[in-house]
């Protein structure tokens, strides 16, 4: 069934994860020849990085760059893109490896789905977006967004009302209600995690109670307010659709604590919620920005002046832990907060009525559960040794991006690189090793 | 709306009389991004299309929220197979994102991909003009049609291919010149490593023990250095440097200059590479004299010296003792010659301020302020800092270990930054400094901080490499360091095809990020070198040899070494002077073409037909109102 295993029955490389630093791999391994499989357990390719709004520090919008290279792998021909697949299992072999992977049924046949759209149009069954982090409404079956990769429908069985319209206007007859989930077996010669990360919970933190205000966001949420083609077209308050006047940036919010098992860094949260705060004062003028912090750390190429030109355009930094956020009955919320800098203790709470929490970002897959590969005491990936940052503790195993520990996307790219560069330097020293060492 | 187009009206708009190319049945496509609202918030794309459908040659115009997307791109495909669309003209952000994209959808229909033209509605109109949307539509509209004019008179043309010389040089023999090479060298590629001092190891050769991991430094130096040395892939010089480089991707010639001579003398050679990989590295910040007392008081040292300091301080004592002295107190000073404010510091002597942050100075300086807490626990440590950045994996633990350890920490404001004094106090309670910092920890109270020993933590500031940055015309930023061509498409590349970066010749980096970046740039050369040419685009000059009188002017004019010249080629049966070009070394500017009295040389893809039919689609009569 896999098109670059047809003759031999295995790929060179199959790459865990279809985000940037996926992608990056299986385009810098496929442009040297090497036949490349990737897996992403999504319905589309691209990852976090495709639900972003504008980058930092170029400020590009996020789909520009990232969809480039969705369409490059899509269209190499030393790639092939299994979606809606998750991988759940690697086993080294002898030579290579043998990866467990779930296809998910999507209840529609991407072989005979054509992107066409007409099963969404004649949909009448709405449901909550995940892609525009659960603000917007799409139908039961859907294409997943504008710029996914693959343009196939996906039908959500918690949704669909099984009314069967989507069957009788799909002209390919591609939609299978009866889909299965399917479990597969390919050999790979080397693997790279790029499996990426997750948000850990808002509600880490209950003494920021996000559970009991739909005014407190993730930074996620922040993106898809912030994106051109997101939810509402323009930033408003989740609970009452308010344009918010003073917004509020609580950074740290799952990170830098070990009472909450995070004790590390999460490395993009200052520069997110400065790129955030700086598209808010030109999406709302008018509107107070502040951003709670404990350390700025804008440490990469160009961040540091990202920062102070935020600071020029007046946006608030203020130096303290937020020890607590209240909701008010307006839909506010107070902000306790200790201001070490002006000297003002957290005894009067400071009012905001819409408040971002940078939450700690987590491994997305904990790839030790079901491969051999050692997580570091922060839970990420474990790299080999500090000269290998890219080698696993098992070899023919790689890890690039945030699978091996939160990265921005700069860095998620060079380190796909580097992941590439060992993928390939071990596959030949595999290749050059004698056929009796092989059996 | 008033008339815009007071100027003359050509006849037949978008047509240039007397062109062979635009008489042809052209049919142009036209596809309009709306950036997912970046254009179509300011610009109103419908009419653009609209308009654009008037334009002659035009067979049809479309409008799609991502025209980079993948059902984007398909509208190009399918026009060309349903429509016979065989000009395109895609109006989107800037072709410096996504022409090669576009491009690639236009081959996938089965066209030449040179015959497609690209208009900036983003970069240009709606971003440019964002309080002005009618303005901004009515540029729109008139770029489109200057791209629908050109696209009428472009021809296919072929991407030029040279031989590719698959040899990789590797300019800087630290650790990332030394993994470049060896991971070039593993795909058996060859490699020459050219390192300007006598040892391979850069800024790393005599660290001690590096973070995260407390690795001896040496130990990550030999495991490079063995495998670049003893490999028979890779070439080693020491004490050389490259001087200069010509020539093109795929085929650089570069002179080196070294000690490799008989016994030692100076000596040059030069070799041809495919590819060069720039790591020349960085060299730590030397503070003015007198830069918090720098070099005008022995107790103040930077990083560097204080790293050998420690290491050979003797042990047996409770107390750190430097040049015999004691130091009962010493204070960390971070951000020296790094996050610089114009206004409060003074620029270095080239006139510039090191704004950056260079990543490795605050874990570095806890790393060292633990290793004194635990040798010495009489000796009392200060951290003066603006904003710990212990950002990497395995580092926050440096600073909670700090403070566990008995630092004390000061934050200060990089406005305000901590003043360095001789210190006061009498008999044994005298110590030699002092530093005076507004500590916003404790709500702005300036103290005063008696200590025997200051450390600047002092920045990365990138080598110098003249003869690099100008024989290959390499681009540096702002802050000096190499410039990449875009940080997140295409991150080790320069402008300069076949030019590559790695390391903190680039940015300031950590160990691993070096080692990544290494890593990345090597993969590119390696897929570079998987091909048996070098692609180039075909937009360079070429002589019309049935105009040429061979005048020599364009020679004398062209800026490019050996792009253009003159050789005997026989006309009829003589033989004559007639300018040619190296499509290798011809980057297309039009220098040329603007002197050649005979118009006899051209820039392929920008000919002067072309170049006349965009301005009649400027100034011609174009739908702009929306009558
Ligand atoms: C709010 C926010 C804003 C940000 N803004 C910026 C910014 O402006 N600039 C910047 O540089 N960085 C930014 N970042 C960081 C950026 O998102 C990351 O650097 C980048 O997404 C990391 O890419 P990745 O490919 O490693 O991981 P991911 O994007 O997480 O991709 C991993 C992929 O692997 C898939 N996957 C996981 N496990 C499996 C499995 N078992 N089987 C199959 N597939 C699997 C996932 O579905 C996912 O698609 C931001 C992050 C956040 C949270
Ligand atoms: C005080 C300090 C402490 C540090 N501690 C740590 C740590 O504990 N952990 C960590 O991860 N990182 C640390 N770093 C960072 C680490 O030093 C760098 O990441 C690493 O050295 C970068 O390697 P490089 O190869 O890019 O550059 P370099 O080490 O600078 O090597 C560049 C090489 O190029 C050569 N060269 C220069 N110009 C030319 C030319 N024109 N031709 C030929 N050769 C040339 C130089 O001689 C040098 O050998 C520290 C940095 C500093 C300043």
């Amino acid at each position: 069934m896999l098109r670059l295993a047809a003759d031999s029955g295995r790929v060179d490389v199959l790459v865990v994860g279809g985000g940037i630093a996926g992608l990056q791999a299986a385009l810098d391994l496929a442009d040297q020849g090497l036949k490349v499989l990737i897996c992403e357990q999504q319905a589309s390719i691209g990852g976090h990085m495709i639900e972003l709004s504008k980058v930092f520090p170029t400020l590009d919008c996020a789909s520009c760059i990232t969809t480039p290279k969705m369409s490059a792998a899509a269209h190499h021909p030393n790639i092939e893109i299994l979606t809606s697949t998750v991988v759940d299992g690697i086993e080294p072999l002898h030579a290579g490896h043998r990866v467990r992977v779930t296809r998910r049924p999507t209840y529609v046949n991407n072989d005979k789905c054509i992107g066409c759209r007409l099963c969404e149009y004649a949909c009448d069954t709405e449901c909550v977006d995940p892609f525009d982090a659960s603000l917007g409404a799409t139908r039961a079956i859907a294409v997943p967004f504008t710029n996914a990769i693959p343009q196939k429908a996906v039908l959500n069985p918690d949704a669909c009302g099984t009314c069967g319209t989507c069957a009788r206007v799909c002209p390919t007859g591609a939609i299978e209600f009866d889909q299965q989930p399917e479990t597969l077996e390919i050999e790979a010669g080397a693997v790279v995690l790029a499996s990426g990360f997750a948000l850990n919970a808002m509600t880490v933190k209950p003494q920021y109670n996000a559970a009991r205000s739909r005014n407190i966001i993730s930074a996620l949420t922040m993106e898809r307010l912030l994106a051109p083609h997101g939810p509402y077209g323009r930033v408003l308050r989740p609970s009452d659709g308010k344009i918010p006047g003073s917004i509020a940036f609580v950074q740290c919010a799952g990170s830098r604590d070990a009472s909450i098992g995070v004790p590390y860094c999460s490395r993009v949260c200052c520069m997110y919620a400065i790129k955030q705060a700086m598209l808010l004062s030109g999406a709302l003028p008018i509107a107070d920005i502040t951003i709670y912090f404990m350390d700025i750390r804008a440490f990469g190429k160009g961040y540091e002046s990202f920062y102070q030109n935020a600071k020029a355009m007046g946006i608030n930094f203020v130096r303290g832990k937020v020890a607590r956020i209240v909701p008010a009955e307006d839909g506010d919320l107070l902000l306790h907060v200790e201001r070490t800098e002006e000297g003002i203790g957290a005894i009067e709470p400071v009012r905001h009525d819409l408040v971002v929490l940078a939450q700690g970002m987590i491994p997305e897959w904990h790839a030790e559960a079901c491969t051999p590969v050692h997580p570091g005491p922060d839970g990420f990936v474990a790299a080999s040794s500090l000269t290998s940052p890219t080698a696993t503790s098992v070899p023919g195993i790689f890890v690039a991006g945030a699978a091996a520990g939160p990265k921005d996307i700069v860095d998620t790219i060079a380190e796909a690189g580097a992941a590439a560069m060992q993928v390939t330097r071990w596959l030949r020293q595999e290749q050059q090793r004698p056929v009796e060492a092989l059996v | 709306m008033s008339d815009p187009f007071q100027g003359k009206k050509p006849e037949q708009p978008g047509l240039t009389p007397g062109c062979q190319r635009c008489e042809e049945q052209a049919k142009v496509g036209v596809y309009i991004c709306r950036c997912g609202g970046n254009i179509s918030d300011v610009v109103d794309v419908e009419r653009v299309a609209e308009a654009a459908r008037q334009m002659p040659g035009v067979a049809t115009a479309k409008v799609h929220t991502f025209m980079c997307s993948d059902p984007g791109q398909q509208l190009i495909t399918e026009d060309i197979l349903a429509v016979g669309v065989n000009r395109v003209v895609v109006a989107s952000c800037t072709p410096f994102l996504h022409e090669s994209t576009f491009r690639g959808a236009v081959a996938r229909g089965g066209m030449n991909s040179y015959l497609y033209e690209h208009a900036n509605l983003r970069e240009q109109c709606s971003w440019a003009h964002r309080h002005d949307p009618a303005g901004a539509t009515e540029k729109a509209i008139r770029l489109v049609s200057a791209a629908v004019g050109k696209a009428r008179c472009d021809a296919a043309l072929d991407q030029i291919r040279l031989p590719n010389h698959r040899i990789a040089l590797v300019a800087g023999g630290g650790i990332a010149g030394m993994k470049a090479a060896g991971d070039l060298a593993a795909c058996g590629l060859r490699v020459v490593l050219v390192e300007s001092t006598g040892a391979l190891g850069g800024q790393l050769l005599g660290r001690g023990a590096v973070y995260p991991t407390e690795t001896d430094a040496e130990h990550i130096v030999a495991g490079l250095r063995k495998e670049a040395e003893g490999n028979p892939h890779i070439e080693v010089l020491l004490n050389s440097r490259v001087r200069s480089v010509s020539g093109f991707v795929g085929n650089f010639q570069v002179t080196i200059e070294g000690r490799f001579g008989p016994g030692g003398q100076s000596a040059t050679t030069s070799l041809t590479a495919g590819a060069l990989i720039i790591a020349t590295g960085f060299h730590p910040y030397v503070p003015a004299e007198g830069e918090f007392l720098y070099a005008t008081h022995p107790g103040v040292v930077t990083m560097p010296d204080f790293l050998q300091m420690l290491q050979s301080a003797p042990g047996g004592t409770r107390m750190l003792e430097v040049q015999g002295r004691p130091i009962r107190s010493m204070a960390f000073l971070h951000c020296v010659g790094s996050r610089q404010i114009d206004g409060v510091h003074t620029p270095g002597p080239d006139g510039r301020l090191n704004t950056y942050c260079s990543r490795v100075c605050c874990t570095t300086a806890l790393q060292q302020e633990i290793a004194v807490r635990r040798r010495f626990p009489e000796t009392a440590v200060f951290d003066l800092y603006q904003d710990i950045r212990t950002y990497a994996r395995g580092t926050e633990d440096y600073y909670r270990t700090a403070s566990e350890a008995g630092v004390v920490f000061f934050r200060y404001r990089g406005e305000e930054p901590p003043v360095v004094e001789a210190g006061e106090g009498k008999g044994t309670r005298r110590t030699p400094l002092a530093v005076r910092v507004k500590d916003t920890l404790t709500w702005g109270e300036e103290l005063r901080l008696p200590v025997d020993l200051v450390v600047l933590a002092t920045g990365m500031v990138p080598n110098a490499i003249p003869e690099l940055v100008d024989s290959i015309k390499l681009p540096t930023g702002e802050d000096r360091f190499l410039q990449e061509v875009h940080p997140k498409l295409r991150p080790v590349e320069v402008s300069v095809n076949g030019v590559l970066l790695a390391g903190t010749a680039q940015a300031p980096m950590d160990i691993r990020e070096t080692l990544s970046a290494a890593g990345a740039a090597a993969v590119k050369a390696a897929a570079m070198f998987a091909h048996e040419d070098v692609e180039l685009n075909p937009y360079v000059a070429e002589v019309d040899l049935s105009l040429c009188e061979g005048s020599g002017q364009c020679v004398t004019q062209c800026e490019y070494d050996g792009a253009l010249q003159m050789v005997d080629v026989i006309v009829g049966d003589r033989s004559v002077r007639r300018a040619q070009v190296n499509p290798g070394l011809c980057v297309g500017c039009g220098a040329c073409v603007a002197v050649c009295p005979q118009r006899a040389i051209q820039v392929n893809g920008w000919r002067l037909d072309q170049y006349e039919a965009m301005i009649d689609g400027i100034v011609a009569e174009v739908a702009v109102g929306a009558h």
